[in-house]
């Protein structure tokens, strides 16, 4: 008896912690509407967040992929807002 | 005509029809070849010139500028007392820091930034970050600990809207360890993570505090965290809260026991309201010190205070971005409030607050020239009989300073 309780209690916890790591992962997906967001879009918002916006000219395209390598560490973009700015950028 | 004619005629039409026919085959075969030798040529020169999947790059900044001080010591019960000076480099500081990248696919990046800064040659940061997974970058070597969002994010000189810095904000500076950081959706909204385990602080014989450096002082390390939420979906608000815990005494010494815990709190908002840019940054933060007994350097007697200190920040700019005029959608205005509060009854004790006015020219993105004028108003809280200098401090500050992001 003791031991199905022991047993029903970790079933219990699984499943709450199941729970808890599902709505954890289901709420760190975006929206439709944050998803349809063009690289320009996110160009605008995020880099005004620290600094002027930069002119996609300023830099090549492998330049500008590992410079948006070095912005996603310090303003910790998502990895697809990094992927569309830069994409935008070296254009 | 006769027959042979005729046959005669048909004959060197025959003989004619290949003949040419030759002639025009030898010269296309003489124009495909040096077409194709040319493509040749011009394919391997691509091939030589492709980027594969490794990139180097230098990127970097220089500050340059000129400042001009009048400082005014008021000691208790006398007449103020003024020392005026100006110089060229030191506007809050002369900078040259070029930053060399190396990134190997979407994996590995690699970032070394040196720094002269006038007197000597220092280093930023030297730090190797892989990127794990999408919202997952780990990073190992010399970097920013991650605390706030100035020391990370705004002190560079192409990117501070003011010439100097904020005092009171130099710790927990970089140090020597590994980290963990990463921006994840959550919605319509976005948070992102910064944490890392470094070798820490070191509390010195008066009660401060500075970076151990790359040979530890003790066996404990330090814990350094920011977490933030952008709640907004455009991302034009952030606030971020920051924690550290840090054991700063030096192994066999008085503070073996010594513990160190910081927290902040900081908010970044920036949003335009036709026409204007409106850029308003601020950040708090506390540092305690358990408390320990310091010696005076002159003849040993042991003192002890209450080791708390607060700095703070508060800054706005205005930027008429969305005027006509060329001339005027380049200019901004930047005022930033700051305290620094240093133990009451230590040897540096004080309360200090600061006024900044800037008015900024920006030439590029990225090349800025500003003028800055500063009023710094500090009280002494020393303690006297450890060797503390009771007093006001008043600074008044000049500053033109260009900036370039390079």
């Amino acid at each position: 008896m003791k031991k199905i309780k022991i047993h029903s209690r970790a079933l219990m916890i699984a499943v709450i912690l199941s729970g808890m790591a599902s709505i954890l992962i289901t709420s760190c997906m975006e929206t439709a509407k944050i998803s349809a967001k063009s690289g320009a879009q996110l160009w605008a918002e995020n880099c005004q967040r620290c600094h002027n916006t930069p002119s996609p000219a300023s830099f090549s395209h492998e330049q500008w992929q590992t410079i948006g390598l070095h912005m996603q560490t310090r303003a910790q973009l998502t990895d697809k807002e990094r992927d569309k700015i830069v994409a935008f950028l070296s254009q | 005509m006769t027959t042979v004619h005729k046959l005669s005629k048909l004959m060197a039409c025959a003989l004619a029809i290949p003949l040419t026919i030759n002639t025009v085959k030898a010269q296309t075969t003489t124009v495909d070849s040096t077409l194709i030798n040319r493509i040749t040529a011009l394919e391997q020169q691509v091939a030589d010139q492709k980027s594969g999947e490794s990139h180097f790059m230098v990127a970097g900044l220089t500050t340059f500028g000129y400042v001009r001080n009048k400082t005014t010591f008021i000691a208790p019960g006398m007449a103020g007392q003024s020392v005026k000076t100006n110089s060229f480099g030191d506007a809050d500081h002369y900078e040259l820091s070029p930053m060399l990248m190396w990134n190997h696919g979407n994996k590995f990046l690699v970032e070394f930034e040196p720094s002269f800064d006038g007197n000597t040659i220092g280093v930023n940061w030297a730090n190797i970050s892989y990127f794990a997974a999408p919202g997952l970058i780990i990073h190992a070597g010399y970097f920013v600990v991650p605390f706030g969002i100035y020391n990370k994010r705004l002190a560079a000189g192409w990117i501070d809207k003011l010439a100097g810095d904020p005092n009171g904000f130099d710790l927990p500076g970089a140090d020597f360890g590994v980290g963990l950081s990463g921006g994840l959706p959550l919605g319509d909204m976005k948070w992102s993570y910064d944490v890392s385990l470094t070798n820490g602080l070191q509390l010195l014989p008066d009660g401060e505090l500075q970076n151990a450096g790359i040979v530890d002082n003790n066996k404990g390390k330090m814990v350094s965290g920011r977490f933030s939420l952008l709640p907004l979906s455009n991302s034009c608000l952030e606030v971020g809260v920051s924690g550290l815990y840090s054991s700063a005494g030096d192994v066999g010494s008085s503070f073996t026991n010594a513990n160190v815990t910081m927290y902040g709190a900081d908010i970044n908002f920036v949003q335009t309201f036709k026409p204007f840019l409106i850029n308003v940054k601020g950040q708090y933060n506390r540092i305690n010190v358990t408390r320990q007994t310091y010696f005076t350097q002159t003849d040993s007697t042991a003192y002890s205070f209450n080791n708390k200190t607060s700095s703070s920040f508060a800054q706005i700019s205005v930027r008429p971005i969305g005027v006509d005029n060329k001339l005027l959608k380049n200019f901004e205005v930047a005022y930033r409030y700051s305290n620094y509060t240093t133990p009451q009854s230590s040897i540096w004790g004080q309360n200090l607050y600061e006024h900044d006015f800037g008015l900024d020219y920006w030439i590029t993105w990225r090349t800025v020239l500003k003028f800055t004028y500063a009023h710094s108003h500090a009280l002494s809280t020393a303690n006297e009989a450890a060797g503390g200098v009771p007093g006001i401090t008043n600074v008044n500050s000049m500053y033109l300073q260009f900036s370039i992001e390079f």
